[in-house]
């Protein structure tokens, strides 16, 4: 290739990114800065039902929340312990029982599009029960709030420190879809540890760490 | 400081008395094959990169969003599973025979990390580094994945069937059927592979150790009636004499054996008491390295000074003991007086040890250490070892028989048969023959390339099984993880070949009901038994003592005659890193710089400095090594070794092996990367073929066998000069600068004056940043004593499983860029046969006033509140000031991304730590993560961090117990206490750094300093 040559593209090359950079430097943000991310999910989850309607505490299926690094995401037994038994939405459980009222015959199982889907993975047959012909598979859920390698973040210090779930992850109650709600920039964590320090939290002084080694190592 | 050029201390015979200039770069582009023949020149190549990275640049910016990312939850959340945190199950590691208790770390079902069991009754809390290495193993994408049939992949079902009608014809025909192994520890597996071979008329299991210590177990059949390896007790000991045992390195149980003799090492107190530890020696083995009194003898020199030692004692004793007179000894008269002076103060508390595979010499052991009463004492014969059971005569047998073609099966578990054999050709010819052959390797080796049959066992971390190391104290394996590969345990392979198929955990389990269980009687309910067993990891069982008769003195006969000096005498033995060849496969145990000579990724001919002069060898010429009465040659880099003896020439077993080639490309790749291989396409060479097999024994002593030197070289990559602390000569001021890394000093000076030694820097009050930083909380700092210190570097490979820390392959370490974070610096002083040996583990001494951390322009490295300095890799971007004024020369940069390519083996890193990227630097964290998994538990539940609840991996797998980490801030930490002491000091304390790391100084049981330097006065 001659050096040329080589110049001239590099032009090009450099020209093409400025045009392309332009119309987004509106909306200008931090590479990697995911807030507002609401990729749709395999099974359409809703929080606004579970945390919202039904008020089921978040630690009901985020059980490692208070002892572990990970909140966890749920593994899909823990959904079983409802929906053993709720396989659909009330309204459409009403409207078979009405039916079959008229028809004069007992009422079918009435399983939602979207509970199937969790049946399914978990090898279920018509009856509810494992069916030998079907291998349980994993939910495959998007990822929503993902932080980079390099940053160790721990859901158990914060959450006995009395930091609320809804402080970082938002009015998670009202989500039909789940979105990333803050931005998880590292000056968003030291502001509030700084917050945290001047003002304490419900009450309670604290000692929130500034040290770098306290979440990257 | 600046009275000499000559150093005190030295890392290699070349650093020695090296003046102003340094030799040129060391590394030889002769050697190496070239990879990829470039012919991009350097500018080409960076317009291309150039302009690859502006079109990066634009793409990038443009993506709003990173792809989506799954996250995958379980399906079914076990009982007490909390996700991201470590769970420890206690089980039993089978890196070698010893069989040392380990507590297996599993995290989100992975095993992630082993730890030493602290409650084990043997290794006590200790793990050395093949046994940090094993999780490497268990996630080892080339472990075979199904059973193999002549080579290709088969099933099972097949495979079974074949052997069981294969089996069948043998037993109806009356062939001979061979099983070896090597010592099997295991009671489980010993009465499975009994059972397996009792239907048939003419069946042996051979039992062949690559390192055996049969000799003394055919000495004690003749002194004391039972051919048993006696337990020895070396916390009872207060003088060690060891002919050529490296009890801390490689014999028998070096675990164990290592944290006994540090419980008399420790001097501090008001009256100074200290074990004498003395080793007769012919290579300098890492015992031999810590030994106060090291003294320089042939192998076969043995014999005549354990009989004048004997005749001595034998005349104090009032033993009468007939002989002739014999030949003046090959240690002056002075020094055989004082050994047996000390032996004769210290009886019943004495200890003589030896690895000779002369059972003439074995019986001389035992004669001494009767006369010294220290049996039922210091030897333990009642309830004695059963951590080496190999027999050179059924080996010899064995050999004779399949060259005669007289074996009809041979089935072949844990050792490589064929590789640890000489006259390899005639034997591969012979077992051809065989019409079964099985192999149980759980990898390709030597022989299970001529295998009919190779059937993998399960990984040891996927097993069930048992171990009893020593009489009465049986250990657990238990599986921490599903099976990965399609491979099967072995004593399900048994069970389904006698017919009569049956789980591993069902065969374990029923096997320790039978007989097991009823020989104990604190617990009256086998499942309580089972489940407490199975929690300790252990269990103690009181057993009948094993009946010797009085002892025989028929048998001694005394060496008379001097050995003649036949040319050289060369030794073969093991290494720390590769205890055998199953080993070779681990590229963590590969790049693990051998504790004395420090070379990675080969074996070598280690020659003394008088030989190498003598035939003008430099590290690396490749010599000649003949063997008069076979002829045999194999040829192997020199490797200038201090401390040697002129005619004595060592080199490593277990190199060679045929699995190596898949480290050709290991490494990062880039325009002048080299294989790691040697020209053999392997790492290192066999060295087998000199091994000397008579009709008896197979000798690892071969003597009389010729040294020539060749034209090659083949540079070896050893690290003992990197990372030195002293002051490159130009930059230095006029006459060089000397910087003391060691202070040690001798018993007798340090009972008079504690702080002898001492080079009494004080730290000055300049402090950089006391006003920002007041570290009122903890204050992490950390204490090594170097007087219990053996170097065997475990700390080493723990601290690459919990770091992540990458391989880089041979050819980077040439280039001075392994990535370990700790290393162990090896010093030596003195001269000739007074060569001494200082090991200093060095890593991060997290000074207060960092230099680092003044000379980083983007505060990529800061110091913590609690005196840490931490490293921040996305913040780095990678100017290498930090390295460059680091005074104790500990910080890595990331010349590369190093791969992480292998998917399967990726899921050994540690989730809790960064796998750092190209171009940042990192170094010694003191295991932050966890430091932090500590504050975090403590927060949460209100207690505060007790003294000692925190290790760093080096400190936990320490099996000397030589590292001490806690808060210095708290004057009744143990740490604190350990710095407190008088033997306390800081290296390079002038440069008013003022380290979070502080060493205690040596002290060696020695009436004079032979090395002796006046600092101060002169």
């Amino acid at each position: 290739m001659q050096r040329q040559t080589v110049a001239i593209v590099l032009l090009i090359g450099l020209a093409f990114g400025l045009v392309s950079l332009t119309p987004a430097m509106s909306s200008w943000r931090l590479f990697d800065n995911q807030q507002g991310y609401a990729p749709p999910q395999p099974i359409a989850f809703s929080h606004r039902l579970h945390a919202g309607e039904l008020q089921l505490d978040c630690r009901f299926c985020h059980t490692a929340a208070g002892e572990s690094r990970h909140a966890g995401i749920p593994s899909s037994d823990t959904c079983m312990k409802c929906h053993k038994f709720v396989t659909a939405p009330y309204g459409l459980v009403q409207d078979e029982v009405s039916k079959a009222g008229e028809e004069n015959r007992e009422p079918n199982v009435v399983v939602s599009e979207e509970i199937a889907k969790l049946y399914e993975a978990l090898g279920l047959g018509e009856d509810l029960q494992p069916d030998p012909e079907k291998t349980p598979q994993p939910v495959a859920w998007v990822r929503v709030h993902d932080l980079p390698d390099f940053v160790y973040f721990d859901h158990r210090a914060h959450v006995h420190a009395g930091v609320s779930c809804q402080k970082c992850h938002g009015p998670v109650e009202s989500m039909q879809q789940m979105r990333q709600f803050s931005d998880l920039t590292m000056g968003w964590c030291v502001n509030c540890h700084r917050e945290s320090n001047a003002k304490g939290i419900e009450g309670h002084a604290m000692d929130a760490s500034l040290d770098c080694a306290s979440c990257h190592y | 400081m600046n009275d000499g050029t000559v150093n005190k201390y030295w890392k290699s015979p070349e650093s020695r008395n090296r003046s102003v200039a340094m030799p040129e770069r060391t590394l030889d582009e002769s050697v190496a094959e070239e990879s990829a023949a470039g012919t991009i020149d350097r500018r080409r190549f960076l317009e291309a990169a150039g302009f690859t990275l502006s079109l990066a640049t634009v793409a990038g910016c443009d993506s709003a969003r990173a792809p989506d990312k799954k996250a995958l939850p379980l399906i079914e959340q076990p009982e007490g599973m909390v996700p991201g945190r470590m769970r420890y199950y206690a089980s039993t590691c089978s890196g070698c025979s010893a069989a040392c208790g380990l507590l297996a770390g599993v995290r989100d079902g992975r095993p992630l990390k082993m730890e030493g069991n602290p409650e084990h009754p043997l290794s006590r809390g200790g793990l050395c580094a093949v046994g940090q290495a094993l999780p490497l193993g268990l996630y080892d994408s080339h472990r075979l994945d199904n059973p193999l049939k002549d080579g290709s992949n088969a099933s099972w079902g097949d495979v079974d069937a074949e052997i069981i009608a294969a089996l069948q014809q043998i037993e109806v025909s009356g062939g001979a059927v061979r099983m070896v192994t090597d010592t099997v520890t295991s009671p489980t597996l010993q009465a499975s592979i009994d059972d397996f071979l009792s239907r048939f008329a003419d069946a042996r299991h051979v039992t062949f150790d690559a390192a055996g210590s049969g000799s003394i177990r055919r000495a004690h059949e003749k002194t004391h009636g039972a051919a048993v390896l006696p337990h020895y007790l070396f916390e009872r000991a207060d003088v060690i004499v060891s002919f050529g045992a490296d009890f801390l390195g490689t014999w028998i149980s070096p675990v164990e054996f290592t944290a006994a003799w540090r419980t008399r090492r420790v001097p501090d107190g008001p009256h100074p008491k200290m074990s004498y530890h003395a080793q007769l020696e012919s290579r300098m083995t890492l015992t031999g390295s810590n030994a106060d009194e090291r003294l320089v003898i042939r192998p076969e020199e043995e014999g005549l000074v354990l009989s004048h030692l004997a005749a001595i004692l034998a005349q104090r004793a009032g033993v009468s003991l007939t002989g002739s007179e014999l030949a003046p000894a090959p240690i002056a008269a002075e020094q055989l007086q004082d050994l047996a002076d000390r032996l004769w103060e210290a009886r019943g508390r004495s200890l003589i040890v030896s690895a000779s595979e002369d059972d003439q010499v074995q019986i001389l052991v035992n004669f001494l250490n009767h006369v010294l009463g220290n049996y039922g004492k210091t030897l333990d014969m009642e309830r004695p070892s059963h951590q080496q059971q190999g027999s050179d005569a059924d080996v010899a047998a064995l050999v004779k028989e399949l060259r005669d073609g007289k074996v009809a099966a041979l089935l072949v578990a844990g050792i490589d048969l064929t590789h640890y054999l000489p006259a390899h050709e005639k034997l591969v010819q012979a077992i051809s023959q065989i019409p079964l052959t099985v192999s149980f390797a759980e990898r390709w080796n030597d022989f299970a390339q001529l295998a009919k049959f190779v059937c993998p066992d399960h990984h040891i971390l996927e097993s069930w099984l048992d171990a009893e190391p020593v009489r009465g104290v049986f250990s657990l394996v238990q599986p921490t993880v599903q099976p990965l590969k399609g491979t099967r345990s072995i004593l399900e392979s048994l069970a389904t070949w006698s017919e009569k198929p049956a789980f591993a955990q069902d065969v374990l389990r029923t096997n320790w009901q039978e007989k097991v269980f009823p020989r104990q009687n604190r617990v009256s309910d086998f499942g309580t038994f089972w489940d407490q067993s199975l929690h300790d990891g252990f269990a103690k069982i009181v057993t009948d003592p094993v009946t010797t008769s009085p002892f025989d003195q028929s048998a001694v006969a005394l060496f008379d005659a001097a050995p003649e000096v036949i040319d050289y005498t060369l030794i073969l033995h093991n290494t720390i890193a590769i205890p055998d060849s199953r080993h070779a496969h681990n590229p963590w145990l590969q790049e693990l710089p051998d504790p004395v000579s420090k070379v990675t990724w080969d074996n070598y001919a280690s020659v003394a400095p008088e030989t190498a002069k003598e035939l003008s060898l430099q590290d690396g010429d490749v010599v000649r090594i003949e063997a008069h009465d076979s002829g045999t040659t194999i040829e192997l880099p020199a490797f200038v070794q201090p401390g040697q003896h002129p005619r004595v020439l060592s080199v490593a077993l277990g190199y060679g092996s045929p699995g190596t080639d898949r480290f050709a490309n290991i490494g990062p790749e880039w325009l002048e990367s080299k294989s790691t291989v040697g020209r053999n396409g392997l790492v290192g060479t066999n060295a087998a073929p000199l091994l000397v097999l008579d009709d008896e024994r197979l000798l690892h002593v071969h003597t009389g066998v010729r040294l020539t030197k060749t034209a090659a070289h083949h540079a070896l990559a050893t690290t003992q000069e990197h990372d030195s602390l002293d002051v490159p000569p130009e930059v230095a001021p006029l006459g060089g600068e000397r910087r003391h890394a060691i202070e040690e000093t001798t018993l007798v000076q340090f009972a008079a004056n504690p702080k002898s030694g001492s080079h009494a820097h004080p730290l000055g009050d300049v402090q950089l940043w006391a006003e920002d930083h007041p570290q009122e909380g903890h204050a992490w700092g950390m204490a090594i004593d170097l007087n219990a210190c053996s170097g065997c570097s475990a700390c080493l490979i723990a601290c690459q499983s919990e770091n992540n820390v990458p391989v880089v392959g041979r050819d980077e370490v040439r280039r001075q860029r392994e990535m370990h974070w700790i290393r162990i610096d090896r010093y030596y002083s003195g001269e000739g046969a007074n060569t001494t040996v200082s090991h200093q583990p060095m890593m991060c001494q997290h000074c207060d006033n960092a230099p680092c951390e003044t000379v980083c322009p983007v505060l990529a490295t800061v110091h913590s509140e609690e005196g840490l300095n931490q490293q921040v890799y996305n913040r780095c971007v990678g100017t290498r000031y930090c390295a460059n004024n680091c005074p104790y020369k500990v910080r890595r940069f990331n010349w590369f991304d190093y791969p992480h390519n292998d998917v399967f083996e990726n899921l050994s890193l540690n989730p809790d730590v960064t796998v750092r990227s190209r171009g940042v630097m990192e170094k010694c964290s003191m295991c932050v993560q966890r430091i932090q998994e500590a504050k975090i538990e403590s927060q949460c539940s209100g207690e505060p961090i007790v003294d000692g609840q925190i290790q760093p991996a080096c400190q936990q797998t320490c099996p000397a117990s030589a590292i001490v980490f806690g808060d210095l801030n708290d004057p009744d930490s143990k740490v604190s206490a350990a710095m407190n002491t008088p033997r306390g000091y800081r290296v390079l304390e002038e440069l008013n750094v003022r380290p979070s790391v502080g060493y205690l100084r040596i002290v060696r049981n020695r009436e004079t300093d032979t090395h002796a330097e006046d600092h101060h006065d002169g």
